[in-house]
This record gives structure tokens, C-alpha cells and sequence, in this order.
């Protein structure tokens, strides 16, 4: 390994805690989160409280605004880019949505990981 | 020596606080074996352990039961 592959990256978080009823606050967190993967830092979403709803499956497939691509694209293509996804179990349960329909390749995480996140994290946004 | 902790059917963030209480309670190098069904226990856990100088020695899974074993450390 190179000197300059073992620097440490930078690590930022956002912390997305609205849901799809506001569609508008949904694409900042995806859109930064890739941009900031191409900034070659390691970003990570955790979606809280009414965050999760975004990670139903199929909840923003049909979500769309403007001439943007639906959240389902933007999401998806943030996960391949290699954004780290956290949901909040707890703000699973608040709701009523069994973890079972959550999407495939998140982390399900709680109290402990988001505390730890923030600490870690160089910057934190929340949405 | 092992001690082991049940923690199946408690959820976020009690196997946390339960975990905590309990590490208390082995020796110095000893380990506390954890059970947990919360499907936040393994990232909270591992996570609290790097946090709070604890070392995870082992991490075994059985469909929804994750044992997590963690050595105490300090």
C-alpha cells in the first residue's frame, strides 16, 4: 500500500430525519453523499426518525420533482457508488415498519452507532 | 473464564446499557458472551466496544441471533 492510501480519509455524515412526505428535502443527502464520495472522502446517511421511510422498499420509486431523476435512481446510484446506509431501528418501530421491508444493502444500526457516527464523522449535516 | 448474557427480545438501545452493566462484572481479560436479536445489536455493539476500549473477539450468527463475545479490556 501507498503512502497516500494509507491516509485516513475524511469522514462525513448526514443525517437524513425527514421522510417522504417533504420529497423536496430527499435528494441533498444522496446528491452530497456521491459528490463527496468523488472528493474522495467516506460519507455515510443515517436515516432517523421519519428518515426511514425513505428506506421502504419501492416508498420513492415513483417519487420524482422537476426534471431530477425519481430518489429511487439517485439512491440506488448512491449505494453503488459506495455510500454507507444506516437505519435507525428504533424509527423503524416508531412507525410500525417491520425491518423486513427495508431495501437490501443497508446497515440496521441504533443509539450506539449514530453517537458514534457524529464523534467520528469531520463534519455532520443534518436534513 | 465466559460469562454469557441473553439479550434476545430487547431492543435498541437496552442490549447497549445491558452490555455495559454487565462487562463490569467479568475480570480483566475474561470474556462476556452477548446474545442479541435486535437487528441493531452487531453494528451498536461493535461500535461501543471500539468506543469504549472493549475488544470483540467474535461474532457468530444463527438466522435472526447474533452472539457477539467481547473481551474485557480495561
Amino acid at each position: 500500500m501507498s503512502n497516500i492510501e494509507k491516509v485516513q480519509k475524511k469522514k462525513i455524515l448526514y443525517v437524513q430525519t425527514s421522510g417522504i412526505d417533504t420529497p423536496e428535502r430527499l435528494y441533498a443527502p444522496f446528491i452530497l453523499a456521491m459528490t463527496a464520495k468523488a472528493m474522495d472522502l467516506e460519507p455515510a446517511i443515517y436515516f432517523l426518525i421519519k428518515g426511514v421511510t425513505v428506506l421502504k422498499k419501492g416508498a420513492v420509486d415513483s417519487i420524482k420533482l422537476g426534471s431530477f431523476p425519481t430518489v429511487k435512481e439517485v439512491m440506488d446510484q448512491a449505494i453503488k457508488a459506495g455510500v454507507k446506509i444506516y437505519a435507525c431501528t428504533q424509527s423503524c418501530e416508531m412507525i410500525g415498519m417491520p425491518k423486513g421491508d427495508l431495501i437490501e444493502g443497508i446497515t440496521v444500526a441504533g443509539a450506539a452507532t449514530v453517537n458514534d457516527l457524529v464523534l467520528e464523522a469531520d463534519g455532520v449535516l443534518y436534513f | 473464564m465466559e460469562k454469557e448474557l441473553d439479550l434476545t427480545g430487547l431492543y435498541c438501545p437496552t442490549p447497549i446499557m445491558r452490555t455495559r452493566e454487565e462487562i463490569d462484572k467479568v475480570q480483566l481479560g475474561d470474556v462476556l458472551k452477548v446474545k442479541a436479536d435486535d437487528p441493531a445489536a452487531e453494528e451498536d455493539l461493535k461500535r461501543w466496544a471500539s468506543r469504549s476500549g472493549q475488544e470483540i473477539v467474535g461474532i457468530m450468527k444463527e438466522g435472526e441471533v447474533v452472539t457477539v463475545t467481547i473481551r474485557r479490556m480495561r
